[in-house]
């Protein structure tokens, strides 16, 4: 199909020995949020570093577009950095620009509008590490709209944000969605999952991929974290203990 | 003007100080931000097998530390760059080899008495004319770098995985990086020797980072206060007949206590008082 941003073909991919994740098979189209399932070691930061072209596939093909936004946990960010809001934005222009041109006025005009995309229009100049652990995440993901970049790779974005925090993230990633972006989310968050458009659960290989009706099934989930998975006694939904599940959508 | 300034070493040894100030002032604040403290000290300590070497070959010192510290920052480079070492493991290993190769040039193969004592702690009130021209040309390519490169190293001290997905390669920025740290260090070994340059290239970025909190604006502060705490320590330097290196060095270790001090006590009197 011609619409695809992404498209991934029995992807195997390691760190030099026996590949840590392999069988990989899915397409991102735009519009689509994609929860990407699995336990911790069960590959999904492999995945996301050979779709960024950290690792070369030791098998498969990877079509990508030529920029590839992403948004880490903000915990890997220096937050002791002398940077405002507006500078990590500005980072965006990085992959636009040649080296040696500086950001422009028209350059630093999108950074602005990027972060009052995201909500904070008012916190353009304040201190990165002086923000909520929400409003950086935010930062992150304006830095991601200045690049420009048809596809974001989400790396847990609603770990430590509260219910307020994790609303506004949502309807942020909706909107990012409907602007033809495609969105890889990282989560734990069965529930979530539900929400979103396709999921695709993995566990050293992919299990499966997606609508949620089809995909997050009990016997699917039970492959994809094995005896991690608690099942709840009403019908057919499962949560995972000791993972960071907030009451996001609950009330 | 003090007395001690109507003499001509003396306002040599200022021009110096303002020359050096623009590189290591402003590398400083990168040193510090990209956590490379260890490497710039280390870097102008194994420059002795290089001096040894000129010593003993009879060509150039300044050719000689210029060389090794350029040899050091590759080796830095290139470990740091295949593992997954950071820099202060790399930095240890590259300075090690660098020593060992140096006591064993001066011990055994040249039997050098060579002036270690002027390469450890400086001399700066017998600046020659080079000693300027190195310094001033480190002060312009650090200045030419630090515009060009500057958003690179923000970026990939910040996040370096991030930086690599943005498109900021890393590896050619930071080498020029520690490229540049180590031209400085040797264009500081003359006035204020190898074990004392962290007291340009660290000290005073550490202490002005303790009250700025923007970039250019810590640069800025940090240029001003090597000048200042440079000129104030040689004018203590002559008055008192103590080496101006290692008074520099003094007046930067007390200006940075005195700074943490008064921050200390301003952030403990505003939760004091909220």
């Amino acid at each position: 199909m011609t619409d695809a941003l992404l498209e991934v073909a029995d992807l195997a991919a390691g760190y030099g020995g026996e590949p840590v994740l392999r069988d990989v098979a899915f397409t991102a189209r735009p519009g689509q949020r994609i929860a990407v399932l699995g336990p911790n070691g069960g590959g999904k930061t492999t995945l996301f570093r050979a779709l960024l072209g950290e690792l070369t596939p030791s098998a498969g093909t990877l079509e990508r577009p030529a920029r590839i936004g992403v948004v880490p946990q903000t915990e890997r960010s220096r937050l002791d950095f002398p940077v405002s809001a507006l500078d990590v934005a500005l980072m965006g222009t990085l992959s636009t620009l040649p080296w040696w041109r500086r950001p422009s006025r028209a350059d630093r005009a999108r950074a602005r509008q990027a972060l009052a995309d995201v909500g904070l229009a008012e916190r353009v100049d304040a201190t990165f590490g002086d923000l909520s652990g929400g409003q950086r995440q935010r930062v992150l993901v304006a830095r991601a709209l200045v690049q420009d970049a048809p596809v974001l790779l989400l790396d847990e974005p609603y770990v430590g944000l509260d219910t307020p925090s994790a609303a506004l993230l949502d309807r942020l990633l909706l909107d990012l969605a409907a602007s033809g972006r495609a969105l890889l989310i990282a989560t734990h968050d069965v529930e979530q999952a539900r929400d979103w458009e396709r999921v695709l659960c993995l566990n050293r290989r992919q299990i499966a991929f997606g609508a949620p009706d089809d995909v997050l099934t009990r016997e699917t989930l039970a492959l994809t974290y094995g005896t991690e998975l608690v099942e709840l006694p009403a019908g057919d939904r499962c949560v995972l203990p000791g993972h960071h599940a907030h009451d996001h959508g609950a009330a | 003007m003090p007395a001690p300034f109507d003499l001509p070493f003396v306002q040599r040894a200022v021009v110096e100080i303002v020359l050096l100030a623009v590189g290591s002032g402003i590398l400083g604040t990168w040193i510090v931000l990209r956590g490379l403290s260890f490497y710039a000290h280390a870097v102008g300590t194994a420059a002795f097998p290089g001096l040894v070497l000129a010593d003993g070959l009879g060509f150039s010192p300044l050719l000689g530390a210029l060389a090794t510290a350029g040899l050091v920052a590759i080796g830095v480079t290139a470990i740091a760059a295949r593992g997954r070492a950071e820099y202060d493991s790399a930095t240890a290993l590259v300075l090690v080899g660098a020593l060992a190769a140096g006591v064993i040039l001066a011990s055994d193969v040249f039997h050098s008495q060579a002036s270690v004592e002027r390469m450890l702690f400086g001399s700066l009130l017998v600046i020659g004319s080079t000693d300027q021209v190195v310094a001033a040309a480190v002060g312009v390519a650090v200045l030419l770098a630090g515009a060009l490169l500057g958003r690179r190293w923000l970026a990939a001290g910040f996040d370096r995985d991030s930086a690599r997905a943005l498109g900021a390669r890393s590896a050619l920025p930071d080498f020029v990086l520690l490229a540049l740290v180590a031209a400085c260090a040797v264009a500081a070994l003359d006035a204020i020797g190898a074990l004392l340059s962290t007291a340009l290239l660290v000290v005073p970025a550490a202490t002005t980072r303790l009250v700025v909190d923007r970039l250019r604006p810590w640069q800025a502060a940090t240029v001003a206060l090597v000048l200042v705490e440079g000129v104030a320590g040689l004018w203590i330097s002559v008055e008192v007949n103590a080496p101006p290196g290692a008074t520099i060095a003094v007046v930067g270790g007390a200006v940075f206590a005195a700074t943490a001090l008064a921050r200390g006590a301003h952030l403990r009197l505003g939760t004091a008082t909220s």
